[in-house]
């Protein structure tokens, strides 16, 4: 179930998953610390740059297209807690939007069931991921890797890539709303599931299941953990984050478009890593994912206002995921230092 | 070739991890090394390796001070090691793997047909029967040592480390590594043995040296002047102490567990056995014998494919682990702490408590730090677990504490039924006493215990019946008279009469 980016990167994942321990909670704070005064810096420096970048217009964007991101990085999330991976999300999203604009359009069912049966889809591709990837053994990585495409393909045959774009007017009404003029009432539907995952990571069973699988899956096996269940669970969440995430952007953009989640891979690894999520499974940061996602967001959006071009921020976000990949190295190298260095000088013998 | 070790020094941070270490290693001798966990063994074999510089002191071959600064200059100094992990290349062959720092060439490609006569070459020397054209993956771990060796002997080496060679082999497959050990003394290379277990380094070294807390405890100490005793209270500081089992009742009416002739998917045959309320029930085999099998078939880690399983006189299947533990109340320590047993990110709470998380949640699904807690703290406090805190991270505890942690992850539980693989398995003996004591202490509480151990005097220690397994079928039942060398006797009895019985029926 193990599984990152490269092979050599495997490797030095899985030994320090054995010998790194969780972060203490002053090394966590200091990661989020250490996060929020790069995204305070970046903020200085866009709004000094470009002060249109704190205009009332620029941050209700902002604050959009941040509340996307950031349930677009808890989809990972939830898959990373596993220690697994979805690269599903983007198809998972699309095919869950392009559901709404059927429902909604052709259809014409009402807005809260069309709603509700697109997060359903979503939720159910998800579950799809799981079970195939916990009864057939293979990893996640190459599973969501096929599903992508697979569930992207069907969406694509099925829609014919017509985008639904006579959406009821509610829709698109809702995504311009504003609330004190500059934020978006989406932004509080991210931080309500933000809430909701950390009483889950924290506080529930469930959770503990999903983390404690993640860490070691065969030691929670037999500690009596329903560990395939939790991996199910945890595809399944997913899943339905990611069609929120979808769903979010259907309010956005006032129609539902087959174009829709294509670039979410990138930003989707970022906003965990950069919150000090493990590759490795096991250890989750509900509030480090939105501040990750904050922190890209806040580029995206200060490359915008400074009218540099998508070329550039293609190239600074895989700067910075590359920066976060080697934070989460170091994070292990120090923390496997720390907890077994001097004792092991000795120790090891 | 004589190898002097001379006042050898090694500090780390905050640390001394060796201490004005000397002693010689001289030619046409088993030499063992022998230590508690952290003595500073495998410190010692990384300077004379050359893996690391010594801070202080020096080493001598043959007289002429030595100064390694990698691998490489002690292989040409002649000296080899065979490290605890495998360092041969499984998708290579044999003879590959054993040629591979030095492969003959001819026109600048490599020449195969010699590649396989030189590895054979050596290979004859200590068994001719591996052929070099196999991949390295199908051979045994035990064939694997043997080509470490011969690949240690094409490099012209004079000492020869084996660092635990016998750590996962079977007994069999021991004795036959041991005969080319003396055949290697006997041609007067040094050969020098790190090995935990006391019974084998009396069985086969000549002399012996003792580390203890970085510091020779004893040095070159001639095998014919110490007894077991003796070696241990040099590794230790003091004497062996046996743990106190006191009195224990077994209720041998009670029978908790009872397999009638069960056969499963690993390949177990016609397994039958009590396991009686209060009661250790040891089950003693060799490495590979299908001891740990059974007890994953029991747990339901593993198929039943036949016979019956019946708990407090009741006929039960169980299709998973969390039904076992849930329903049946029935546990099981793997020997494997690290990889099988704990969550080492996870603090000390949370994985004594993972066994009840479902319990322990409120109404509303929530489990509290404080619940898991009140679960936790007071195992902790009664097991002794050494910590600063109950958040601590397993992984940064010692060995006898994580196994502490462990077993009060299943009195949590409240398991009726408990099945340890290896408890002491990595732990020194100090805390091993300890662990004893422990287990005794929870069969008193009325759990059942099914030990499975591959170390003999533990074995005596903890068992009341002991229960003999061989290629994955029973081959005896003893009442335990805890008298060491009949008890000893009669178990190895059971495995050798039923090796040739097995080889007769092939052979006959």
């Amino acid at each position: 179930m193990k599984w990152s980016l490269t092979h050599g990167f495997t490797m030095t994942l899985s030994v320090s998953s054995e010998t790194r321990a969780r972060p203490s909670w002053l090394a966590e704070q200091a990661n989020l610390i250490g996060l929020a005064a790069i995204i305070i810096l970046f903020w200085v420096l866009f709004t000094s740059l470009a002060p249109g970048f704190v205009s009332s217009f620029n941050l209700f964007a902002l604050s959009r297209s941040l509340a996307v991101d950031i349930v677009i990085g808890f989809s990972t999330m939830v898959v990373l807690a596993t220690g697994g991976m979805n690269l599903a999300i983007g198809s998972i999203g699309v095919c869950a939007v392009m559901a709404s604009g059927f429902l909604m359009q052709t259809i014409g069912l009402p807005i809260p069931v069309a709603l509700a049966l697109a997060l359903l889809l979503g939720a159910f591709l998800g579950w799809l991921n799981g079970f195939v990837i916990v009864r057939s053994g293979v990893n996640s990585f190459i599973i969501t890797l096929a599903s992508a495409s697979l569930f992207l393909g069907g969406m694509l045959i099925l829609s014919k890539a017509q985008t639904f774009n006579a959406l009821p007017p509610e829709i698109a009404a809702f995504g311009r709303m504003r609330w004190w003029g500059f934020v978006s009432p989406l932004l509080f539907v991210a931080i309500g599931l933000g809430v909701a995952l950390i009483i889950l990571f924290r506080f529930t069973a469930l959770g503990r299941e999903i983390l404690a699988a993640g860490a070691n899956a065969r030691a929670a096996e037999l500690s009596g953990v329903p560990v395939g269940r939790a991996i199910i669970i945890a595809h399944t969440l997913s899943g339905a984050l990611a069609a929120s995430a979808g769903l979010m952007l259907v309010f956005r953009l006032g129609a539902a478009m087959p174009s829709i989640g294509q670039d979410w891979l990138l930003p989707s690894f970022l906003a965990p890593v950069l919150g000090g999520t493990l590759l490795a499974g096991g250890y989750v940061s509900v509030v480090g994912t939105m501040l990750g996602a904050l922190l890209v967001t806040t580029i995206r959006s200060g490359l915008l206002v400074m009218q540099i071009g998508n070329f550039w921020l293609q190239l600074f976000l895989g700067l910075i995921l590359l920066f976060a990949v080697m934070l989460d190295r170091y994070r292990s190298v120090y923390a496997e230092r720390r907890s077994l260095g001097r004792k092991n000088a000795g120790r090891r013998a | 070739m004589r190898l002097t070790i001379e006042g050898i020094g090694k500090d780390f941070p905050g640390v001394t991890a060796l201490d004005s270490v000397s002693f010689e290693i001289l030619p046409g001798e088993t030499h063992a090394l022998m230590g508690e966990n952290g003595a500073g063994k495998s410190t010692l074999i990384k300077i004379i390796t050359g893996l690391y510089r010594p801070d202080r002191g020096r080493l001598l071959v043959d007289g002429q001070p030595v100064d390694f600064t990698s691998p490489r200059d002690a292989i040409a100094a002649g000296i080899s090691a065979v490290h605890q992990e495998r360092n041969l290349i499984p998708r290579f062959t044999v003879g590959e793997n054993i040629m591979i720092e030095r492969p003959p060439t001819r026109n600048g490609v490599i020449d195969f047909d010699k590649v396989h006569a030189e590895a054979r070459k050596f290979l004859d020397m200590i068994d001719p029967s591996i052929d070099t054209r196999t991949e390295v993956r199908h051979l045994s771990v035990a064939q694997m040592q043997i080509v470490e060796i011969a690949k240690a002997l094409s490099l012209e080496a004079q000492v020869l480390l084996l660092d635990e060679p016998t750590a996962s082999i079977t007994g069999h497959e021991a004795d036959a590594l041991f005969a080319v050990v003396r055949r290697l003394r006997d041609e007067g290379k040094a050969i020098v043995f790190v090995s935990h277990k006391l019974e084998e380094v009396m069985a086969i070294s000549d002399r012996v040296t003792v580390l203890r807390d970085g510091r020779i405890a004893a040095a070159g100490e001639p095998i014919a002047n110490m007894s077991r005793g003796k070696i241990v209270s040099a590794m230790i500081g003091r004497e062996e102490r046996v743990a106190e089992m006191g009195t224990r009742a077994v209720d041998r009416s009670k029978t908790v567990l009872e397999a009638r002739s069960l056969a499963t998917s690993f390949g177990h045959k016609d397994v039958s056995f009590e396991l009686h309320k209060g009661e250790i029930l040891g089950l003693y085999g060799l490495v590979g014998a299908g001891r740990t099998e059974v007890a994953r078939a029991l747990i339901g880690d593993g198929k039943v494919t036949a016979g019956e399983l019946r708990l407090n006189g009741q006929s039960v299947t169980i299709p998973d682990v969390p039904t076992a533990i849930r329903r049946h109340k029935l546990g099981y320590i793997s020997e494997d702490r690290k990889a099988e047993g704990l969550i080492l990110t996870h603090p000390i709470r949370s994985n004594i408590a993972i066994s009840v998380w479902r319990r322990i949640a409120s109404k509303l699904g929530l489990i509290t730090r404080a619940a898991e807690r009140k679960v936790a703290d007071p195992l902790v406090a009664k097991l002794e677990v050494k910590t600063p805190s109950i958040e601590q991270a397993v992984g940064k505890l010692s060995g006898g504490n994580q196994q502490k942690v462990s077993i009060a992850k299943w009195l949590a539980a409240g398991v009726e039924i408990l099945i340890i693989d290896e408890p002491t398995v990595g732990i020194d003996i100090k805390t091993k006493t300890a662990i004893h004591e422990l287990i005794g202490e929870i069969t008193r509480g009325g759990v059942s215990v099914l030990l499975i151990s591959s170390d003999m005097p533990e074995m005596i220690t903890l068992a009341d019946r002991i229960l003999v397994m061989n290629d994955f079928t029973l081959v005896g039942t003893i009442e335990n008279s805890r008298r060491y060398e009949t008890m000893s006797r009669e178990i190895m009895g059971f495995i050798h009469a039923d090796a040739e019985a097995g080889h007769a029926a092939t052979h006959g």
